[in-house]
């Protein structure tokens, strides 16, 4: 552990601009938006939700593939150059979430546009000591902690900031800089007391184990809350857009009007659209918006954790605060609970 | 070779037309690769040997069938261009209303001067192979919809609600701002250009496959609309979309 005294905060974040791109949640209209700081007086650490989550800079929600030559038939690779960066003050939901992404796009065919943008990105995460926003469900979720293998983390002792160095690519961050002091007994008693002083501040929100939520879901494929839900979901499709663990995406062509030179692109995608899962011929595999809508949550608290053993929620709370329609995952997921429990115990009773 | 083009208006302002005018500036090789034989907005000459229709206004009076037809019977391709030709536009506000009401509140005693009937978009009357949607269209959606066209395919417009642009620009939600906006269940392709100037959209683009009206009006409830104004709200530009699903015929 190293100590980042407040005052020396801006200083760090200059060192690091001399090197990197430095983004980090600034304030615009009310909300925080990631975006680059162009002088380190913009600096938020203390801060609510963002808007997008961090992913996007890893996973740009417009991106080129490749560049192509339509009259030579010509392709070339379009990796683009990328500049190393930091992303600050990321809240420990989304660098849980950061880590899924890693784990998804790690396995099997690799993603190489998002190995390439992941190898050149630092992560500097921030405690979270009180909760962001109403919506927030991140201690029934087992995201309040910091997850292993973040890269540098800071948690706010009042004047100074404890810093944790969890990585080689940390390191790198604070290496040699006298910004940084060592820590005395003092600091160390500081930190367990922050520490311990937090977790009243957060609520469980989840009615059941956050462990059982593979089965809560697994059991209810059928249940007619989807059909209920379903009626009242406009299909916005904002809550794929600001989830930090969606990565779908659709690939499309452009092409300039003389018909030569084009470039295939990838956009960001989204379940919830009624023409997700639509195939050639026509056939729409998930045909109702209820269905979709299961989808979403099955892929969330099911599918996910079992190809890679966690949970595809993170409980950051941003689907919650954008649906006009109010769907929120924890009254959804209440609800399950709440509806399984006769059904539960009568099968209890029976065995 | 170049596909020879045309461009006709209905009952429309003629400002998508002015749109395509202020395209060809910004995209001065699309008269590289069409040739525009009839534009009256923009040209003396007129020839009605043309493969690509693209017709702006919605069709307002009987007399004006026989002419659409026509264009129909000529080109290949029939473009619907803009919210009057693809929704019936602003002018089918009156279709909710008894046209002879309408009739004598515009034209007073001199009503039976004037032919009318209720405003249709184009699709009520022939076959449209596509549409450029808009109050008024994009430029850069009418060059891509070009581009499209050159490669033998219709335009890929999109089909998926504004709310999907416009998170992805961060601008703050009008819903969360306590204001209303129709982005959940409007077609999306203008990257939300008025949200993101402080207005909640009006519709220009029409609705989304399968719009739920239902939750939208609760959404708008919730921001303290009354009927008559969600009413009013869904009128704009989408009375003749909105009539079609209720199954009402214009009075």
């Amino acid at each position: 552990m190293k100590i980042l005294p407040k005052h020396s905060l801006k200083a760090w974040v200059d060192r690091l601009r001399a090197t990197h791109r430095v983004v980090a949640p600034r304030e615009t209209y009310g909300q925080y938006i990631f975006e680059e700081i162009e002088n380190a007086d913009d600096l938020v650490l203390d801060y609510h939700t963002s808007v997008l989550p961090p992913k996007k800079y890893l996973l740009p929600p417009r991106e080129d593939l490749f560049a192509f030559n339509a009259k030579t038939m010509e392709m070339s690779p379009l990796i683009e150059e990328i500049q190393p960066t930091v992303i600050m003050a990321l809240h420990t939901c989304d660098l849980h979430a950061i880590t899924l992404l890693d784990k998804i796009q790690g396995t099997g065919h690799t993603d190489q546009h998002y190995q390439a943008r992941r190898r050149k990105t630092t992560l500097v995460s921030i405690e979270c000591l009180k909760p962001c926003m109403d919506h927030a469900f991140c201690k029934s979720m087992g995201t309040l902690a910091v997850p292993e293998g973040f890269d540098v983390h800071l948690t706010d002792l009042g004047d100074r900031y404890a810093v944790e160095i969890g990585s080689e690519q940390g390191e790198q961050l604070i290496e040699g800089l006298s910004l940084f002091w060592e820590p005395v007994e003092a600091d160390y008693d500081r930190v367990n007391q922050v520490m311990a002083g937090k977790w009243p501040n957060f609520d469980y929100r989840l009615d059941c184990d956050v462990t059982d939520l593979p089965d809560l879901l697994a059991a209810n494929q059928d249940s007619a809350l989807w059909d209920e839900v379903g009626d009242t979901c406009l299909a916005c499709g904002q809550c794929t857009k600001v989830c930090p663990t969606c990565y779908c995406f659709d690939v499309l062509d452009e092409i300039d009007l003389k018909l030569e030179h084009g470039k295939r692109i990838r956009v960001w995608d989204s379940c919830l659209i009624e023409k997700f899962a639509v195939v050639a011929g026509g056939h729409n595999f998930r045909s109702s918006q209820a269905r979709r809508l299961r989808h979403r949550f099955l892929r969330k608290g099911k599918y996910q954790y079992e190809s890679y053993g966690l949970l595809g929620c993170v409980g950051c709370g941003r689907c919650a605060l954008s649906c006009p329609a109010h769907i929120t995952p924890i009254g959804l997921l209440n609800t399950l609970a709440e509806r399984r429990r006769p059904a539960t115990e009568e099968a209890s009773s029976q065995s | 070779m170049k596909p020879k083009v045309a461009f006709f208006e209905f009952t429309s302002c003629e400002g998508c037309q002015l749109t395509v005018l202020d395209t060809l500036q910004r995209h001065p090789e699309l008269l590289e690769v069409i040739e525009i034989v009839q534009f009256r907005e923009a040209m003396t000459e007129r020839s009605d040997d043309y493969q690509i229709a693209f017709i702006e206004g919605s069709c307002t009076r009987p007399s004006d069938e026989a002419k659409i037809r026509e264009i129909r019977t000529q080109a290949q391709i029939v473009i619907a261009v803009g919210a009057c030709a693809h929704l019936g536009g602003i002018n089918a506000i009156r279709n909710r209303m008894p046209l002879d009401d309408v009739r004598e509140y515009v034209y007073g005693d001199k009503k039976d001067w004037f032919e009318t009937y209720p405003a249709r978009p184009l699709s009520a009357v022939i076959k449209v192979d596509a549409v450029i949607p808009g109050c008024p269209i994009d430029r850069d959606e009418f060059a891509m919809a070009v581009t499209h066209l050159l490669q033998g395919r219709m335009p890929a417009i999109p089909d998926y609600p504004l709310c999907i642009e416009c998170k992805l620009t961060e601008n703050v939600c009008m819903f969360l701002r306590g204001q209303t906006c129709l982005g959940p269940i409007t077609r999306a392709g203008c990257d939300a250009i008025c949200p993101s100037c402080g207005q909640g959209c009006e519709g220009c683009r029409g609705l989304v496959p399968s719009p739920n009206l239902g939750s939208i009006k609760d959404a708008l409830r919730e921001r303290g609309m009354t009927e008559e104004q969600i009413d009013a709200r869904l009128s704009l530009f989408l009375t003749y979309q909105t009539m079609q699903m209720d199954g009402v015929t214009p009075a």
